[in-house]
């Protein structure tokens, strides 16, 4: 939409003013990150007199960095592609048969998406603990299966119907087996809402809290990056400027991810979230 | 025939799902067969065991799990183990967490994943964790133990955990502030308190940082506030919360309720332009920076304080109780309580740990020298902490002293009381009707507990 | 005859293996946990004695007359109103400029959206710190009011701080949804409004917020169900205080559960929570659709 009406130069400025103020917390992060502890406490909102990364580096030690990332990338990964496979195998199947059955399993399907997670979460634990699930970071990629499903399931659900029939058909006259013919020929076309059930569910594990912790209990070896930040926060109760370079790495890797992904974000929820 | 198709395979599926269910039920009473056999070869190993302590390290390596709170102890938490772990090449797997520290026990603990020893309140919470919790009365290590700080976990003569650390709490105050202001007789009642106050803020000073918004902060002040009553009850706060929980006494037939309110309307009037935004980090980094004379906090606050600034003086003030200066004290007890799992895999080890803790070299001196809070060993040597030895003179100069006693509260009372106290200070009710709150709200406590 | 049926039996064999992996995932880890807590409601248990009692509907009954319960209701409620409209409204302004043609549109996506993938626990901390540390500080820099407020100590602003963190953190997926539901209108009716000679407002509602419609249904929708949900924000924030003036009733059932040891009926409360969600976003999604028909 072009804006005839009002020049564009006075947009851009105020939208660029509106995006500075919205992420003044996060510069505010920023550079109290690489202050000392004084300058810290005598004024928050100064510039650091010299740039430091020395708080970096205590952080990154402190916290055992490179352990948790790996962990938090084993939950994430194992997460989000079981929650594709599964999701998308049963969002096309759902979508495409037309009975009384299917809707009623694609309902207990969704369903789960107005339960609060609260409700549920101590039995959660239970069944994970009767499963073996517990205190393993494989474990709980695999909890994500089940828990990422409903949204993803409703979004390929809504995608499919876009997908002309014929394609099907074209895949069952080459005779494949229909689990072949869906990851030749289905799979592939679900690309764009695949990339955003992708992100959605990226952005949600990495940054889940409650679940990791219940899970994982803190576990030295087992622990997430969010589990550890928090920990940080608690030991490093009033030495902000150590807590603040915490923040700042756990939060630089899905940032980094976002501004990789970022046109196929848009895309891919035209396709996923709009249509479905 | 499609439908009776997909019938069939749901059927399936939940008879999968029930399989499912089966063998697990099958599985966690063997899980727990287990565990009371592991329980028990140990302990007869023990007790041969025990007349030759000194070589013992035949056994295999253990792996203990802990389940700790109070986060900023990590460190020391991790010395100890490291200490632990050279002595007798048994590990310790410590976790630690803070704010949510009970609902992931309450998960862990309901769903079978049992943590060898964790951590919790005295009083109330011996019958929160009845169920799991190990009877330590004829442990040896328990004669260790100063018997006051035995009170708290003590129920019907049995000893149901082990007490962590002694703490006190009462107002805290910059020794140095003080004397610049020219405060030389430190205050006692409420009128004294008040005085204070105009002095401080006559010099530029803000008196108090309230802690108010944290739900812990609040209640303790308010509670120490009170806490003569028991002289209504012959001494015995037993008395005074069963007179409570009968619904034979109602907060708001306590007429000492209002000395509580006077004093945390005062230090609401002296903390501040945001008192309903202090917290604890407030507090302790206001105090340690000067900005503040005066917060209501334990001695656990200290090391955050002395981090900040290595050269402040700090001590303690008495609590006023109204106009009677001769009754205000501090609080002293024992509360943070470690319980050992009676269902744990590891019970033996457990116990094993706690004797070395209480009777080692560098477990005696683990407490006062690296934690810096007073020891319920008896005979350990003074913490290297200044409201520790203050504590310590008060008491020997016989300043009153109060149990923690509103922890003797059903559970659940500490944080939800304190959170209608919050909503009187935050403003916009009368007296009476936070009393009423208070009542109702104890009712519905005990309608739970039941 | 036999074929037949065995074409059958294989199209229903293929139906269960594409469908059953997802189905039983979300039974397993979803709804069996659902069910076994809604058994826990109609129990007095504190959650941890080994025998739970059986009450029936003790729990329910007590809900009716559970004052902090209503007053938790009446929070969330009002903050779902006010939440869903202020977030959906900004994002839509926010959504049709970004979609012009401006100079460093990527980077206003971006700055906008990044808030979104920093996770609860991390803003609660940096937004106590800004509310505490930097207001303080930019008070002795501006002498402003507004700096001046307790926007966390008193429960009116305490209100409004929420709702602020929130649409901060949640903006950026909607201000997302909507631009990709603007790309989806063919430029040739823009175009046709131009030629109409329809003005900018007009064009507006008049031809570009019918036909972003479905984009509204599904963001209300989001927005709906997670303002009722609420809770990651107000616990780092506020932790429901001054007082219980700010507690949600996800909050409540929180509190209830774990800190009052009073699982059984912070169970109940979810049950009622979980039926809550359920009428409103089902009925929300039903209006909606309708709308969309018509347009």
């Amino acid at each position: 939409m072009k804006n005839k009406n009002v020049p564009g130069y006075l947009l851009t400025i105020f939208l660029f003013i509106a995006a500075l103020i919205f992420l003044y917390p996060l510069f505010l992060v920023l550079i109290n990150s690489m202050k000392t502890f004084q300058e810290v406490v005598t004024d928050v909102v100064a510039l650091p007199k010299t740039i430091t990364f020395e708080n970096y580096v205590k952080a990154f030690e402190l916290m055992k960095y490179p352990n948790l990332f790996y962990n938090t990338l084993v939950v994430t990964v194992i997460g989000v592609s079981g929650i594709i496979l599964v999701s998308s195998l049963a969002g096309y199947k759902l979508s495409r048969t037309r009975t009384k059955l299917s809707w009623l399993l694609f309902i207990l399907c969704i369903a789960p998406m107005m339960i609060p997670f609260h409700s549920f979460m101590i039995s959660l634990v239970k069944v994970a603990k009767m499963l073996h699930l517990i205190n393993s970071t494989y474990g709980l990629g695999v909890i994500y299966w089940g828990l990422g499903a409903p949204l993803a399931i409703f979004m390929y659900h809504g995608f499919v119907k876009t997908v002309p029939k014929e394609m099907d058909e074209c895949a069952l006259i080459d005779g494949c087996p229909p689990f072949k013919a869906y990851f030749r020929i289905i799979f592939p076309l679900l690309k764009p809402v695949t990339v955003s059930v992708i992100v959605l569910n990226m952005m949600w594990i990495w940054n889940d809290f409650l679940l990791p912790l219940l899970m994982l209990s803190g576990n030295q070896k087992s622990k997430t990056l969010q589990i550890a930040a928090y920990g940080f926060f608690g030991q490093y109760k009033i030495e902000w400027h150590y807590a603040m370079a915490g923040v700042l790495m756990t939060i630089i890797p899905p940032i980094i991810v976002f501004l990789l992904l970022q046109k196929h974000i848009i895309k891919g929820m035209v396709a996923g979230a709009v249509k479905s | 025939m499609k439908k009776v198709l997909s019938i069939l395979i749901c059927l399936v599926m939940l008879s999968g799902f029930l399989a499912g269910c089966g063998t697990v039920k099958e599985e966690t009473p063997a899980v727990a067969g287990t565990a009371s056999t592991v329980a028990q070869e140990p302990a007869s190993e023990a007790t041969t065991a025990e007349p030759a302590p000194q070589e013992e390290p035949k056994k295999e390596p253990v792996t203990l799990t802990l389940f700790f709170y109070s986060p900023e102890l990590t460190e020391q938490y991790n010395d100890m183990s490291k200490a632990y772990n050279e002595e007798t090449g048994n590990t310790l797997d410590i976790t630690v967490l803070q704010n949510d520290y009970a609902t992931v026990l309450n998960a862990k603990l309901n769903s079978g994943d049992i943590p060898d020893v964790f951590m919790s309140s005295a009083y109330a919470d011996n019958t929160t964790y009845k169920d799991y919790i190990y009877d330590l009365t004829n442990e040896d290590f328990i004669q260790q133990i100063e018997p006051t700080a035995l009170t708290g976990v003590t129920v019907d003569g049995k000893i149901t955990g082990y007490p962590f650390l002694v703490q006190s709490h009462s107002f805290i105050y910059n020794k140095k502030m003080f004397a610049d202001a020219g405060i030389t007789t430190l205050p006692k009642t409420l009128k004294e308190y008040e005085a204070v106050c105009e002095q401080l803020q006559a010099k530029g000073i803000q008196p108090f940082a309230t802690g108010f918004k944290e739900w812990w902060v609040l209640p303790q002040t308010a509670w120490q506030l009170l806490a003569p009553i028991k002289d209504s009850y012959s001494g015995d706060y037993a008395k005074f919360v069963e007179a409570l929980n009968t619904g034979a006494l109602k907060f708001k037939d306590i007429k000492e309720m209002n000395n509580v309110f006077d004093m945390l309307d005062l230090v609401k009037k002296y903390g501040g332009k945001k008192p309903m935004e202090s917290d604890f980090n407030d507090q302790t980094s206001s105090l340690a920076a000067g900005k503040v004379a005066m917060i209501h906090q334990g001695n656990w606050a200290e090391d955050s304080i002395v981090k900040a600034n290595p050269d402040i003086q700090l001590g303690y003030l008495v609590a006023p109780v109204g106009d009677n200066g001769e009754k205000a004290g501090i609080m002293y007890d024992s509360n943070q309580t470690l319980r050992v799992a009676k269902d744990g895999k590891n019970l033996q080890s457990s116990l094993d740990w706690l004797r070395w803790l209480t009777t080692s070299d560098y477990g005696k001196n683990w407490i006062p020298g690296k934690i810096k809070q007073m020891s319920p060993i008896k005979g350990a040597p003074a913490a290297a902490a200044q409201l520790a030895a203050e504590t310590s003179s008060m008491l020997s100069a016989g300043t009153p002293s109060y149990s923690w006693y509103y922890q003797r509260f059903p559970s659940g009372a500490e944080q939800g009381l304190g959170t209608i106290l919050q909503g009187y200070c935050a403003g916009g009710k009368t007296r009476d009707q936070i009393l009423d709150e208070l009542d109702a709200y104890y009712q519905n406590l005990l309608k739970g507990a039941q | 005859m036999l074929r037949s049926k065995k074409a059958r039996l294989m199209r229903g064999l293929e139906f269960a293996g594409f469908t059953l992996p997802a189905i039983a995932l979300i039974v397993l880890f979803v709804e069996l946990p659902f069910i076994m807590s809604i058994v826990y409601s109609f129990t007095k248990w504190n959650g941890l004695d080994k025998v739970p009692k059986f009450i029936g509907l003790g729990n329910y009954i007590d809900i009716l007359s559970d004052k902090s319960m209503h007053q938790a209701l009446i929070f969330t409620l009002l903050f779902t109103v006010v939440m869903v409209t202020v977030t959906n409204i900004l994002a839509i302004i926010l959504a049709v400029m970004l979609d012009s043609n401006i100079k460093g549109r990527n980077f206003l996506r971006a700055a906008f959206y990044i808030p979104n993938i920093v996770s609860l626990i991390v803003i609660g901390y940096i937004w106590r710190f800004v509310f505490s540390e930097g207001f303080e500080s930019l008070y002795n820099l501006t002498n402003a009011g507004i700096f001046e407020i307790s926007w966390l100590g008193d429960a009116k602003y305490g209100f409004i701080s929420i709702v602020l963190v929130s649409v901060w953190q949640a903006i950026g997926f909607y201000l997302v949804i909507y631009i990709a539901g603007l790309q989806t209108v063919p430029r040739d009716v823009i175009e046709a409004s131009y030629i109409d000679g329809a003005g900018g407002l007009r064009r507006f509602f008049g031809v570009t917020l019918p036909l972003i419609m479905p984009s509204i249904t599904i963001c209300v929708f989001y927005s709906l169900s997670n303002a009722l949900k609420t809770f990651d924000v107000i616990l780092s924030l506020t932790y429901g205080g001054p007082g219980t003036s700010t507690t949600s009733i996800a909050l409540d059932i929180y509190k209830t559960a774990f800190s009052e040891n009073r699982f059984g009926y912070g169970t109940a409360k979810s049950v009622v929570l979980f039926l809550l969600i359920l009428v409103i976003t089902v009925l929300q999604v039903t209006v909606f659709k309708k709308r969309e028909v018509e347009a």
